[in-house]
Formats: structure tokens, sequence, C-alpha cells
């Protein structure tokens, strides 16, 4: 059963002259247990398709199904609900509330969502992966970019997602926090049957991925 | 509230600065706000104390105790115990080594409700037309008991023989005497009764065209200034109220320009929106009541140190709605940087 299907999916954006195909017949599924990934150059269309997988654009055409359940037709709170529960979203900009210290930021998941978030071993575990642990208490500010970048992960994870969602989850790490990253991802797939999708122009995060799409010119193609 | 306290905690000099601004504003207001009722009150005080009703000038008196006059032949021939004549004519008090003040003297027959009823602070009710009790003012600023004054020019003397608290009108203080003495400060004739006729009843009115009757706040409100002062007032607290709320909505609107990115991760993540809009109203609500606990105990301080002549009154239910404006407008002020967290798109935080 697929965590994630997006089915015959068409993006415009603009008008009349200036209408731009984004996506074109986007077919696409993400299967719990599988690190899929996606790549492609700059305006290929890897952000949309992300946002629209996310429930945060609406395509102009086709359906998105999280667990069979039509994305599309649920309400903008349901929607939002869906997100804060099934899906975990790593970004790209990691957005860290400056004000907030490492282990804040997962306070305010928390805070909404009540139930179902990983326990204080599960995230202990998660930030000794990702190497933050000793960051605890430390601000954003007094973080590398790397470093905030892993943060931003752990608090993607954090809710216990079954589908996490990565746009340049790696833009700003070192050859070494790739590969840590990308070893973390699939884990995360396997161990916890999560299904992960990351857009990404990293290659060198292909070697953790068990499924490999490309997205050029809005069109999407499986690739060896 | 958990956001709302985390950043105010983070950012202390940013907040430290936001709550600076609303302690000045808050502390002038409740100034302001103090000194108008003050200067209000000093202009009602004795009014307010004869606990009266209804009064009666004469027709071209223009709402003006000054400038009326009563007749033998205008009043009635009678007045019932709720009724009392009063005489008033201003005059300056002097006596030696003593300040000049200015002040209002009232007549007042002693067998008519306003002398029977005033309590005295010292001293006794005048007894005879050279006795006279006066405003505690006059003790403040050195006068006593058993001193004899001069009022105007007249070389007559009068003897204070008592002192009473909140005697004034017209934001000047009372001398409090009888209305022959009255009529002989008026340098009128025996013919002339009194200024006006006041009483405790609403209903009072005599079937004369020469008197015109009108109810305690028609009057209070034609006293001289009395009205200009207030609006003055008024319009200048209900300007700071204004700018308190451009502050307050400036400052939030600015903070939240700066946020928004970080919002729209939080919204992008299921965040639900309310959820940042109350961080954002709580924000405003801790800033505003900081700043009102410090304005607040800063016009406490100022209540201390004021000398008693300066004409102000702290009167708590007053500041506290006062306050609770203030409160209202930090709502206020914070609803304007809601609609940019309502409207933020979690797309744009995405790619690029």
């Amino acid at each position: 059963m697929s965590a994630i299907k997006l089915t015959n999916i068409n993006k415009f954006f603009g008008h009349k002259a200036s209408r731009v195909h984004v996506l074109r017949d986007i077919n696409f599924t993400a299967e719990a247990g599988e690190l899929s990934l996606v790549i492609g150059p700059s305006g290929s269309g890897k952000s949309t398709f992300l946002t629209i997988a996310g429930g945060l654009q609406t395509p102009n055409s086709g359906q998105v199904e999280l667990d069979q359940q039509p994305l599309y037709a649920l309400t903008a709170k349901q929607r939002d609900n869906l997100r804060l529960n099934k899906i975990g979203f790593i970004l790209q900009a990691y957005n860290l509330l400056p004000y907030l210290t490492v282990r804040e930021q997962f306070s305010l998941a928390e805070r909404v969502k009540k139930q179902g978030n990983l326990t204080s071993s599960a995230l202990e575990t998660l930030l000794e992966q990702l190497g933050i642990a000793e960051f605890q208490h430390q601000y954003p500010a007094e973080l590398s970019g790397g470093q905030k970048q892993r943060v931003a992960i752990a608090r993607a994870l954090y809710t216990n997602p079954e589908i996490v969602l990565a746009d340049e989850p790696t833009a700003a790490l070192d050859s070494e926090r790739v590969k840590e990253v990308g070893q973390l991802l699939a884990d995360l797939a396997k161990s916890q049957h999560k299904a992960i999708v990351v857009v990404t122009h990293d290659l060198r995060l292909r070697d953790y991925a068990d499924q490999v799409y490309e997205i050029l010119d809005g069109k999407i193609s499986k690739t060896a | 509230m958990f956001l709302a306290l985390k950043e105010i905690k983070h950012e202390k000099l940013r907040y430290s600065l936001i709550i600076a601004m609303i302690v000045l504003i808050s502390y002038l207001i409740f100034i302001l706000t103090s000194l108008a009722l003050g200067l209000a009150r000093e202009n009602t005080n004795a009014i307010e104390s004869w606990n009266i009703q209804r009064i009666a000038l004469s027709q071209d008196a223009n709402v003006s105790l000054s400038q009326s006059l009563l007749t033998k032949q205008q009043v009635p021939a009678k007045l019932s115990g709720h009724e009392a004549y009063i005489g008033q004519v201003p005059v300056v008090a002097k006596a030696s080594g003593e300040p000049k003040t200015s002040a209002q003297f009232i007549g007042l027959q002693s067998q008519q409700f306003i002398a029977k009823n005033m309590q005295l602070a010292a001293g006794h009710k005048p007894t005879t037309n050279q006795e006279v009790v006066v405003d505690t003012s006059f003790k403040n600023a050195g006068y006593h008991l058993g001193q004899k004054i001069r009022l105007s020019s007249t070389s007559q003397q009068f003897k204070i023989v008592g002192f009473i608290n909140n005697a004034k009108i017209n934001i000047a203080p009372i001398v409090y005497g009888t209305l022959t003495a009255w009529r002989s400060l008026k340098n009128v004739g025996p013919n002339l009764v009194a200024s006006a006729i006041v009483s405790q009843t609403s209903h009072f009115s005599q079937k004369n065209d020469d008197l015109k009757y009108y109810s305690t706040k028609q009057f209070i409100n034609k006293l001289p200034g009395y009205s200009a002062q207030n609006s003055t007032f008024a319009f200048m607290i209900g300007f700071l109220m204004i700018i308190s709320l451009i502050v307050i909505a400036v400052f939030l609107y600015i903070l939240t320009v700066q946020k928004l990115q970080n919002y729209a991760v939080l919204r992008a993540q299921g965040i639900p929106a309310k959820t940042l809009v109350g961080a954002t109203i709580s924000q405003a609500m801790i800033l505003v009541i900081s700043g009102l606990i410090i304005g607040t105990a800063l016009t406490a301080l100022t209540a201390l140190a004021m000398p008693a002549n300066v004409p102000m009154t702290f009167d708590l239910p007053i500041l506290g709605a006062v306050a609770l404006g203030l409160v209202v407008t930090g709502i206020i002020g914070a609803l304007f940087p809601t609609r940019m967290i309502l409207r933020v798109d979690p797309v744009s935080v995405i790619g690029g």
C-alpha cells in the first residue's frame, strides 16, 4: 500500500501568455519503508512537487492520496492536522525559532500534538544519531549551518510522522554529514517503516535511496 | 504563551525597550488622568459635598453663579428643609504674614441644610457674621484657627473659626460665611437675598419667570472653563491611547514581519495559525501588562511624592478603567499583525 500517491498531477503558474506548465502529468508513489529521491536541476518543479505532495499547494488537476485518503478533498484545517500528525517536513531554509533552544524546538509541536511524539529516550537517541545531543541547550545562533540543519531534521522527525518530505536536506552539510544524514534517512525508512521523499540536487544521496526519480521540465521519470 | 514568554526572555533588550515605551505612555496617561480628575474635582468638590440635585439662578445669569442675583420678590416666601440659599462672591483673602489667596466666598444661612450638614475638619461653624470656615488649603498655606483675615478690599475682618476639607469650587478654595457677610462683600442691599437657591430634590421649581432651574450636572458643565478643561484632557488621553495603539501595532508588526519565515515553517509543519496568533496576542498582553505594572508603580511613587497643593486625584477605579482601556488597546494593536500570520504561505519557505 502506497503511503503517498500522486496521480496525473498538473500544475500551472501564471495566466495566458505568461502561463507556465510546471508539473506535467506527474505519477508518483512512495512506499512505507522506502527512501525515494527526486532529483532535478533548479526550476525543474521539484519544490512544487514537494508542496503538492505535502498538501501545501493545490494542483490544477490530478489527485494526491495519503494513506489512500484524497488529500485535497480535505479542508485546510484538516490538512493542517494531517501534516501535524502524519507528515514531517525538512526544509532547506531550516528556520529554527531563534529564541528556543534545540531542546525547546520540539516543545511547540508537543504542545499542539499531545500524543504519538517521540519519547524522551527516543529523542535522545535521535539527537545522538544526528550528532547534536550535546547542543540541546544551545540556541540556533550558536550552531553552525550543518548543526542547524540536523536540528531541523530532528524537529521534523519528533512528531514521529509516517511520511517525511525533505527539501534539500543536505544543502548545508559537508560530505561526512551527508553520508550520516543519508544513512539516517535510509535507516529511518527501514527501521521505522516511514515513507521518506527527498527532493535534492545532491547526487551523493543516491547511494542511500531505494527509488530515484528525476524531474525535468515538469516531467517525472524513474531512473535506474 | 509559551512562545511569547520564550521570545521575550531571549530578546530582553528588544522587549525591554517596547515595555519602556508602554511604561512611559501608561505613566503619562495615568498622570494626565489623575490631573484631569484632580482639576475636575477642584471645580466640583463643594457642589458634590452639598449633595444637591437642582439649582435655581436668575433668568439672565447664563448659568453663572457669579452673575446671578435673586431679589426678595423673586424667591419664595419660605424655603422647605430641602432648599438653601447660597450667595457667592469671588474674594482675595489676606492676613498679615500670610500669602494672599484667591478664594470664593459662599454665604449660607445657618438654619439651612448646607450649613447644617457641613462636616468640619477642625473648629466650629460660624456663629456671627464675622466668622468664617475656610478650606483646609488655607491651613496648608499657613493660616490657623482664630486668625483674622480680610477679604478683598473691605476693611472688615473675619475670624477663621473652622477648617473644612475639599471645599473648592472652580479650583478656588471656599470661605464659608453668612449671607449677611456675603451681602456686605458683594456690596448689595438687603433686598438681594442670595445668588442661587439649591435643592436636594430633583423636582424643585417655583412658578417664577425670573428664575431658571438647572440640574447639578448642567450647572457643573457650565462652570467657567470646566467643560473646555475636561475636553482638553479627554483629547490628550484619547490621543495617547491612539499613540499607544500605534506603538504596539507597529512594534508587533515589525517583529512579526521578521518572524514570518519561521511562522511559514511552523505552518508547513501543521502548527495551527491560531497557535501563532495566540502567541502574538499573548505577547502583546505580556508587554502591555508589564508596562502597566511598572507605570502603575511609578504613578504610585509620584502620588506619594506629589505636594498636596498639586490638583491630582489618584482614583483607583478610574485608573483601573484606564489600565483596562490600555489592555484593550494592546489587544487591538496585536490584531493588526495577526492578519499577516493568517495569510502566511508555507510554500514560501520551500524551494528557492
